[in-house]
């Protein structure tokens, strides 16, 4: 306390600075403290009794926090280095915690502290104005600042790698020429580069080929402008493995502007839209192959809004209503035929409800012709079931319309003469069918119903055949399937029960039909009622068959006496007469075989000839025959020129009777000739028989009709060669009976050859075995 | 013994076997014959169509009878069906009218020997 500060009015002031001061004596080592003003105090937390006189580092020992007494050092050497330099010196933001009195705890302090020296007037030391200041707050502060600095750099380190993984390309171009400062992997992939290859150059110098491509123009003009831009969808020709590539952007240019509001460059955001657009191509074209369809097929193709009855239509569509271009929805409406129109109303109120439009619709040109259109739609609603649009197309059916309308004329046409027809074979006194190809039956006309008594549909199929009798059923069906198969003309004679309640024979006759391609279609016959006919024909066979029985009597007697009588002559040795008597009984034997082939052609036609089949050796006969026949003649030479022939199985008599038949005629019509040559022989299955003369012939014309019945030679010689035209009539039937055929060929003026030809085995051919029940 | 109920062919038959020198019984009633007792013909001639009776049916009973069923038949008719009928009816021949002489006397001839 050598020192003192005097002045109260001084002293004043000092205790009401609001710094914080400590006078301290320079009596190192101690540095005791001089004075203390208030605002030390509070600072500090003391009493000016607890540190004036006392060492300051007596009044501040060493903080627990401060292990090294690092503060005490420090403060000794501010006060030497004060003293020294007689300058002030400052110690700057260390840390000195303050005891919080009446506790053992100190609170965190930290400080900056100046030691100003005082000089006296010998320019010495003489003591030092100690003076912290408490910075705390400050330290603090600073403290979180640089917390907040190092949460911003993390952040920056977040928003890079952000930016350099995200998805979307991001560039910043700096300056005039666009120098690359900044730019994601995504960009530099878009672009086919590297980041390396782009950064820190003029990006157009890097991608030469895009320049020109406009997106200069579009970077200068933001850069300038400073307003953005958005491009979409925009194209861009790119370099990509050599090969330059059409690729679609999506992009955005942004003003790059400094803290200053100064714009240095542009941030582009671009994203490649390459697959989308390319897939919206493909749509459009697809679109536009189904318009183009729609068109080829001449269909018109609508969009009709229902809220606001706006119509689209195309071009076909309103040509078809009659207009060259589309017009509104009203001025279609207008040219409807006034009498479709209720039933185009109406179709429009079901496709509501149905969800499906559909009329077909008169419609008037300008030109006051008339069309058909066809409208067809699908009504599209909202979510509510409200009807929003109805889309759909339109066809022009006029030509359809007007072939129809050909085609029911042309059917009324036919159902006329149909009718016409019908009535024609109605009135007709004759039965008319049809069958198809497999026989069934498909028509019968009304004549032939009213002879049966059976209806239209009982007839059908073989329903035809329950009208013939039993007896005669198998036979009619039979011979119909036969001549089926082999589309032969058909005819057959049969009964039928008829309505009135007797039995009618009928004769059917069938001729088949053949399509215009020549496929066999059936067969169109007729049935002729021969009941009448038959009844005459069966009067006279029976005469016939009586007659010439009665016939043979007396004739059997006068040939009994006629050879009594000539082996009596010839006993008297009366040789004249008894040659007399012998042509007599030639004459009988003439009159014999004509009564005999009376009574053969009656049983013929009543079906009554008998056969007794049974096998015999054919060349036997043939010699036993020829043997006879050579006996009646002794101008002609019969010659045998036999092959085997082995068994036949057949009628003996009746074929021998063929036979002679063929051997008498051929004496008979060769005259002038010397031989007949008789032939046998087997060929295919069949056995042949030919007898060869060398007569008057056949002219050609009469060939098919020499196995007539009644057939004779005419003109001049019908007087030379008598005979009653029955011998080849029923050698045919016979030979026919016995399933064989005959034949004749023959040289008119030269000879004839008569032939026919037996199997040797019974044929059987398969038929439809449903047919006949 | 012959048997025909035609006076014609009867009477120029008998005429004609007589002729020709056989023992000849003559008669137009069929049903004759099968009142025949003791003494049988060598051989018959029976015609088919005789009036009151079918040659076919004596035919066909003298073949029952034991007594008469070795006789030979020989049927004859107008019919030129005559040679089934003349197997049904179980005779021996036949003969279908009109015959020549030399067939009628050939066929006689062989079934006698028969």
């Amino acid at each position: 306390m050598s020192k003192l500060i005097p002045e109260t009015g001084y002293k004043a002031t000092f205790n009401k600075i609001s710094a914080a001061i400590l006078l301290i004596d320079i009596d190192a080592p101690l540095y005791t403290i001089l004075d203390v003003n208030d605002a030390y105090l509070i600072a500090t937390n003391s009493t000016r009794e607890a540190l004036v006189g006392k060492s300051v580092f007596g009044a501040f020992p060493a903080n627990p926090s401060d292990e090294e007494a690092e503060n005490i050092r420090m403060t000794i050497f501010s006060f030497e280095e004060a003293i020294r330099t007689k300058m002030p010196h400052t110690m700057s933001d260390y840390r000195y915690d303050i005891p919080i009195r009446g506790t053992d705890e100190f609170e965190e302090r930290y400080w900056t502290t100046s030691n100003t020296p005082v000089l006296d007037e010998n320019e010495n030391v003489s003591y030092l104005i100690h003076s912290p200041a408490n910075v705390t707050e400050l330290i603090k502060l600073r403290e979180k600042e640089i917390a907040s600095v190092e949460a911003l750099k993390n952040h920056r380190q977040q928003l890079y790698s952000t930016f350099m993984q995200a998805p979307v390309g991001i560039a910043i171009f700096r300056g005039p020429e666009f120098v690359v400062d900044l730019i994601n992997p995504t960009l530099c992939e878009i672009y086919g580069r590297t980041v390396e290859e782009m950064l820190a150059k003029p990006i157009f110098d890097v991608l030469v080929h895009i320049r020109g491509q406009g997106f200069d123009q579009l970077l200068e003009q933001v850069r300038l402008t400073g307003s953005p831009f958005k491009g979409q969808g925009y194209p861009a020709s790119l370099l990509r493995d050599g090969k330059l590539e059409t690729v679609y952007f999506d992009f955005v240019y942004e003003p790059y502007r400094e803290i200053d509001g100064t714009i240095s460059g542009v941030i582009a955001v671009a994203t490649e839209v390459t697959e989308q657009v390319t897939a919206k191509q493909l749509v459009e074209e697809a679109e536009e192959r189904a318009r183009l369809a729609v068109d080829a097929v001449g269909l018109g193709t609508y969009d009709l809004n229902l809220e606001t009855g706006e119509m689209i239509t195309t071009k076909i569509f309103a040509n078809i209503f009659g207009f060259d271009a589309p017009v509104p929805r009203a001025d279609y409406v207008s040219v409807f035929h006034p009498d479709d129109i209720k039933l185009r109303n109406m179709a429009h109120a079901e496709a509501v409800v149905s969800g499906q439009l559909f009329y077909e619709s008169r419609v008037i040109w300008p030109d006051k012709s008339v069309h058909w259109a066809r409208v067809e739609g699908k009504v599209y609603y909202d979510a509510a079931s409200k009807p929003m649009r109805i889309l759909g197309t339109l066809l022009d059916i006029t030509a359809q319309k007007q072939a129809k309308e050909e085609q029911q004329k042309l059917m009324a046409l036919v159902a006329d003469s149909e009718q016409l027809l019908r009535n024609i074979t109605t009135a007709a006194p004759t039965g008319l069918w049809m069958s198809d190809e497999q026989g069934d039956i498909t028509y019968v006309n009304q004549t032939w119903i009213d002879w049966t008594g059976l209806c239209y549909e009982e007839n059908l199929a073989n329903g035809w055949l329950n009208s013939i009798i039993p007896e005669d059923r198998k036979r009619a069906g039979e011979k119909f399937l036969e001549d089926l198969a082999n589309k032969n003309l058909y005819e057959v004679e049969f009964r039928i029960n008829h309505i009135d309640g007797t039995k009618h024979w009928c004769v059917a006759t069938g001729r088949p039909q053949y399509r215009n391609n020549g496929t066999f279609s059936g067969y169109i016959g007729s049935c002729v009622d021969i009941t009448e006919q038959k009844n005459l024909q069966q009067q006279k066979d029976d005469f016939i068959g009586i007659a010439s029985h009665e016939l043979k009597t007396p004739v059997t007697s006068i040939k009994a006496y006629t050879q009594v009588l000539e082996r009596m002559l010839l006993k008297k040795g009366e040789t004249k007469e008894a040659g007399m008597i012998s042509r007599m009984d030639g004459q009988l034997n003439r009159l014999t075989s004509l009564i005999g082939d009376l009574l053969d052609v009656t049983k013929i036609n009543s079906g009554k000839l008998q056969f007794n089949d049974r096998d015999f050796e054919f060349n036997d006969l043939v010699k036993e025959l020829v043997e006879d026949l050579q006996r009646t003649t002794e101008k002609h030479k019969l010659i045998e020129k036999f092959f085997p022939t082995g068994v036949v199985f057949g009628d003996k008599e009746r074929i021998g009777q063929v036979i002679t038949n063929l051997i008498t005629n051929a004496i008979k019509y060769s005259p002038h000739a010397d031989k007949i040559i008789i032939h046998t022989g087997v060929k295919n299955n069949e056995v042949s028989l030919c007898i060869e003369d060398f007569g008057i012939g056949i002219e050609e014309d009469k060939l098919n009709k020499v196995f007539e019945q009644f057939y004779r030679v005419s003109g001049d010689m019908q007087h030379t060669f008598p005979g009653l035209g029955l011998g080849l009539y029923i050698s045919s039937e016979i030979i026919k009976r016995e399933g064989g055929r005959i034949w004749v060929t023959s040289k008119h003026g030269e000879g004839s050859t008569f032939c026919f030809a037996l199997p040797l085995k019974t044929k059987t051919k398969a038929l439809r075995s449903d047919y006949i029940g | 013994m012959i048997a025909d109920d035609d006076p014609g062919i009867l009477d120029a038959v008998c005429i004609m076997l007589e002729f020709e020198g056989y023992n000849v019984y003559c008669t137009p009633d069929g049903a004759e014959i099968l009142n025949m007792n003791s003494k049988l013909p060598d051989l018959l001639l029976l015609d088919i169509w005789m009036s009151g009776i079918d040659g076919r049916d004596i035919c066909k009973q003298l073949k029952q009878n034991p007594t008469t069923n070795k006789l030979p038949v020989v049927l004859i008719s107008a019919s030129r069906d005559i040679e089934g009928s003349a197997l049904a009816a179980g005779a021996d021949d036949f003969l279908a009218k009109p015959f020549d002489i030399d067939d009628l006397l050939n066929k006689i001839e062989r079934n006698l020997v028969n």
